[in-house]
C-alpha cells in the first residue's frame, strides 16, 4: 500500500484536516528530482507498509539501565512518552503541545500535521546545568511503525545547557522516525546538543533540527552516526542577531547497505558571526553517503566568518559519498571557506606503522581513527568520547590499545 | 646474523639491485656508500618489506629465518627496524599513543600482557633523555610540523623504544645539523651492543665520523663493487666515487 495511502486513509479514518498535512497530501514525498534530495531516495522507504497507530511493548528498567548513558542528569522517554525526568531548578521538562507548528517543505509539513508525541525542555535565563542531559529514546513497537515527534527547546538568556540525545529501537520491527526539533537559544545563551545516533539496521530516520540564534549566542550540535539502513539529518541554523557562533561536527561511520546524508544550512543574517564545520565521514561495505552543506550569507550580514569542511575516507570498493559545498555570499566583507576531500588511506603512512610492527588491520584502524581525531575532539563529555571510541572501534571491527 | 645472497629486485620493470651479497654479524656496524640511484634505499626499503618493490630472486635471511616471506610488522617482530629517510607524517596520532601501539604490538606478538601506562612513560621519558628531545615532544603528532632534524630524531626514539636486533638507518644525517648529529650520533653508540647490528645507509662520510663502522661497502648500479674497513669511507670522502666505480 506504501505510507503515503497510510497517511492519507489515517487522516480520513481520524478525521485530521489542516492546512501542514493537506500541504503534505498535495505534494507528497520528496524524489530525486528536488534538488535536496537528488542524491537520497526515498522511494523503496516509503513504499513500505508501516502502521501509524502504535501498539508498543513495556521496556524493563534493565533495558533502561543498558541502554543509559551515565552521563549526568537524564530524561527518559519510553514508546514516545515520557517515562523520568530529572528535578533540577530553572529546567521546564514538559511533553511539547504541539500547536502552531511551522513547515518548510513535506517533510516538516507531515510532522506539524502529524506529529504526536516529543518534549519541551526550557532552560530559565541565568541558569547553567553543571552535567550533561540525556534524553533517551527507548521504543518497542509491535509492528513496523512510522513515528512522529516533535521536539521543542528553550534555552533562555544567559543559560547554558549541554545535551546529549541517545535514542534506541529495541524491537525487531522497523521503524521510520521523522522527527523535528525546534530551538531558540536566546541573547548570551549556550547549547550544545550530541546527537548519538547509533541506529540498527532496521532504523529509517529523518532528523530536523531548526536552530534559532539570537545575539551573542553559541550553538554546537555534534552529529555521531554510527549506523541505521537510512538516515537524514538536516541541521538549520538561522542566526537572528548579532556575534552568534554556530558550530557543526560530524563523524559518520556506516556499512553494509547503509545510508547517511547530512544536510546542513547556516543563515547568516546578521552581522559579526562565525560558523564552523567539521565533518568527517568514513564508509564501508556498500554504504552511501551524502553531505551538502550550504552557507547563506545576507546582504547585512557583514564580517562574517564561515568555516567548512568535509572529509571523508572510502574504505571499500563499494562505498561512495556525494560531497557538496554551497555557498551564496550576498555580502562583501565575508571571510569564507570551504574544502571537501575524499581519499583513501595513505599507503606509505600503513608501511612505517608496519615496520613498527604494528599489524595491518590494526594499522588501517589507527589511520582511520587519526583521521576521525580533530572531529572526536570536538566531543567535550569525556563519557561520551569514551562512548564514541568503542563504537567506532566495534563499527571498524577493531579493538586499539591506544 | 643477516644473510643476503645474490638479491635482485626492482620496481616494476626497472631492476635496481642486480645481486646482492652481504653478511651481518651480530655486534657490527656496517656502512653502505654509493652515489644517488646506486639502489642504497631500494635495499633498506625490501629488508624491511615494502611491498611497492618486487624480488625476483635471492634470499635475505635473518638469524636462520627467511625475511621473504615475511609481512612487514613480522620483520619488525622478528628484530628489523628501519629508520626512514623520510620518515610519515601521521595527523591525528600522538608520538605516545603510536609508541604504545607499536611497543604492545610487539609484546602481543611475544605472548606478553600490554604495557603498564607507567613503565610506557618511564622508558619513553629515559629515552628521550638519551636523544635530547624536549618535553612536550610526546604529546606531538606523530612528525606533524617536525623539522627535518626532529623527524631523524624521532627515528632515533623509536628504534631506541622497540630495541630491534637489526636497525637499518637509511641516510639518518641528511637534514641534521652537527649538534643533531652528533646527538643521534652518540643514541646509536649507546644502543650498540653485542647482541645488536646496524646498517647505516649514507651518501656522505660525515655521519662515520661519530658512528664508527666496522665495515665499510660500496654500492653501484645495483652491487657491491668493493668492501673494506672504516678507512675506505676516508678514501671515498677524499677521491670521490669515481675512483671506485672507475
Amino acid at each position: 500500500m506504501g505510507l503515503l495511502d497510510s497517511i492519507e486513509k489515517y487522516c480520513e479514518n481520524h478525521v485530521i484536516k489542516n492546512d501542514a498535512i493537506t500541504s503534505f497530501l498535495k505534494e507528497g514525498f520528496p524524489t530525486t528530482k528536488d534538488e535536496e534530495w537528488k542524491y537520497t531516495s526515498l522511494k523503496k522507504i516509503v513504499s513500505d507498509d508501516y502502521v501509524l497507530e502504535e501498539g508498543a511493548s513495556d521496556i524493563s528498567a534493565d533495558e533502561i539501565k543498558k541502554h543509559s548513558l551515565n552521563i549526568g542528569e537524564q530524561i527518559i522517554f519510553i514508546n514516545g512518552v515520557l517515562h523520568a525526568k530529572p528535578d533540577i531548578k530553572g529546567l521546564k521538562i514538559e511533553p511539547n503541545v504541539l500547536k502552531n507548528l511551522s513547515y518548510e517543505d513535506p517533510i516538516s509539513a507531515l510532522n506539524s500535521g502529524l506529529a504526536k508525541n516529543g518534549y519541551s525542555i526550557s532552560i530559565d535565563g541565568g541558569v547553567a546545568l553543571e552535567k550533561p542531559l540525556e534524553i533517551l529514546f527507548l521504543n518497542k513497537y509491535e509492528a513496523n511503525s512510522f513515528l512522529q515527534y516533535r521536539n521543542n527547546i528553550i534555552v533562555g538568556e544567559n543559560a547554558s545547557i549541554k545535551i546529549v540525545e541517545n535514542i534506541k529501537n529495541l524491537s525487531n520491527n522497523t521503524v521510520f522516525v521523522n522527527s523535528v526539533t525546534d530551538i531558540d537559544t536566546k541573547k548570551d545563551s549556550f547549547l550544545e546538543i550530541n546527537k548519538l545516533q547509533d541506529y540498527s539496521n532496521n532504523e529509517r530516520t529523518i532528523d530536523t533540527t531548526n536552530i534559532n540564534q539570537e545575539k551573542t549566542s553559541t550553538t554546537t550540535i555534534n552529529t555521531l552516526l554510527f549506523g541505521g539502513a537510512f538516515t537524514r539529518n538536516n541541521l538549520n541554523f538561522f542566526q537572528n542577531g548579532v556575534n552568534c557562533e554556530s558550530n557543526m561536527n560530524g563523524i559518520v561511520i556506516l556499512n553494509n547497505d547503509e545510508v547517511g546524508d547530512n544536510h546542513t544550512y547556516v543563515d547568516h543574517k546578521k552581522e559579526n558571526c562565525q560558523s564552523n564545520e567539521l565533518y568527517k565521514g568514513i564508509y564501508l561495505g556498500k554504504s552511501k553517503g551524502v553531505f551538502n552543506g550550504k552557507i547563506m550569507v545576507r546582504p547585512d550580514a557583514q564580517k562574517i566568518n564561515a568555516f567548512q569542511a568535509n572529509n571523508n575516507l572510502l574504505l571499500s570498493d563499494d562505498s561512495s559519498i556525494n560531497s557538496k559545498p554551497q555557498l551564496e555570499i550576498y555580502a562583501d566583507d565575508v571571510k569564507c571557506s570551504h574544502g571537501c576531500t575524499i581519499g583513501q588511506l595513505d599507503e606509505k603512512a600503513l608501511f612505517y606503522l608496519r615496520t613498527r610492527g604494528v599489524s595491518k588491520e590494526d594499522a588501517n584502524a589507527i589511520l582511520t581513527f587519526a583521521f576521525a581525531s580533530e572531529a572526536m575532539d570536538k566531543i567535550s563529555i569525556p563519557v561520551l568520547g569514551d562512548r564514541v571510541k568503542s563504537l567506532m572501534e566495534d563499527k571498524l571491527g577493531v579493538n586499539l590499545s591506544i | 646474523m643477516l644473510k643476503i645472497k645474490n638479491l635482485k629486485a626492482g620496481i616494476e620493470e626497472t631492476k635496481i639491485l642486480k645481486g646482492i651479497d652481504l653478511e651481518v654479524n651480530a655486534g657490527e656496524i656496517h656502512a653502505i656508500m654509493g652515489p644517488n640511484g646506486s639502489g642504497k634505499s631500494t635495499l633498506s626499503s625490501v629488508i624491511a618489506g615494502d611491498e611497492n618493490y618486487e624480488v625476483e630472486s635471492g634470499s635475505i635471511m635473518l638469524n636462520g629465518e627467511d625475511l621473504l616471506e615475511m609481512d612487514p610488522d613480522e620483520r619488525a617482530h622478528k628484530g628489523v627496524f628501519l629508520s626512514f629517510q623520510y620518515p610519515v607524517e601521521i595527523p591525528g596520532i600522538s608520538v605516545s599513543n603510536f609508541m604504545k601501539a607499536a611497543i604492545n604490538e610487539k609484546r602481543k606478538n611475544l605472548g606478553q600482557d600490554p604495557v603498564s601506562a607507567k613503565d610506557l612513560l618511564h622508558k619513553m621519558k629515559e629515552k628521550m633523555e638519551l636523544l635530547n628531545m624536549q618535553k612536550g615532544y610526546l604529546s606531538r603528532n606523530m612528525n606533524e610540523g617536525f623539522s627535518g632534524g626532529e623527524k631523524k630524531r624521532n627515528e632515533i626514539f623509536q628504534m631506541a623504544m622497540l630495541e630491534p636486533k637489526l636497525s637499518i638507518l637509511d641516510e639518518t644525517d641528511s637534514g641534521l645539523d652537527i649538534d643533531a648529529l652528533k646527538v643521534v650520533a652518540n643514541g646509536v653508540n649507546k644502543l650498540k651492543s653485542k647482541e645488536n647490528a646496524t646498517i647505516i645507509i649514507t651518501h656522505y662520510q660525515r655521519l662515520l665520523n661519530y658512528i664508527v663502522p666496522d665495515f665499510v661497502h660500496v654500492l653501484h648500479d645495483g652491487k657491491i663493487i668493493k668492501s673494506g674497513g672504516k678507512e675506505l669511507a676516508l678514501e671515498l670522502e677524499a677521491k670521490g666515487y669515481e675512483w671506485v666505480i672507475k
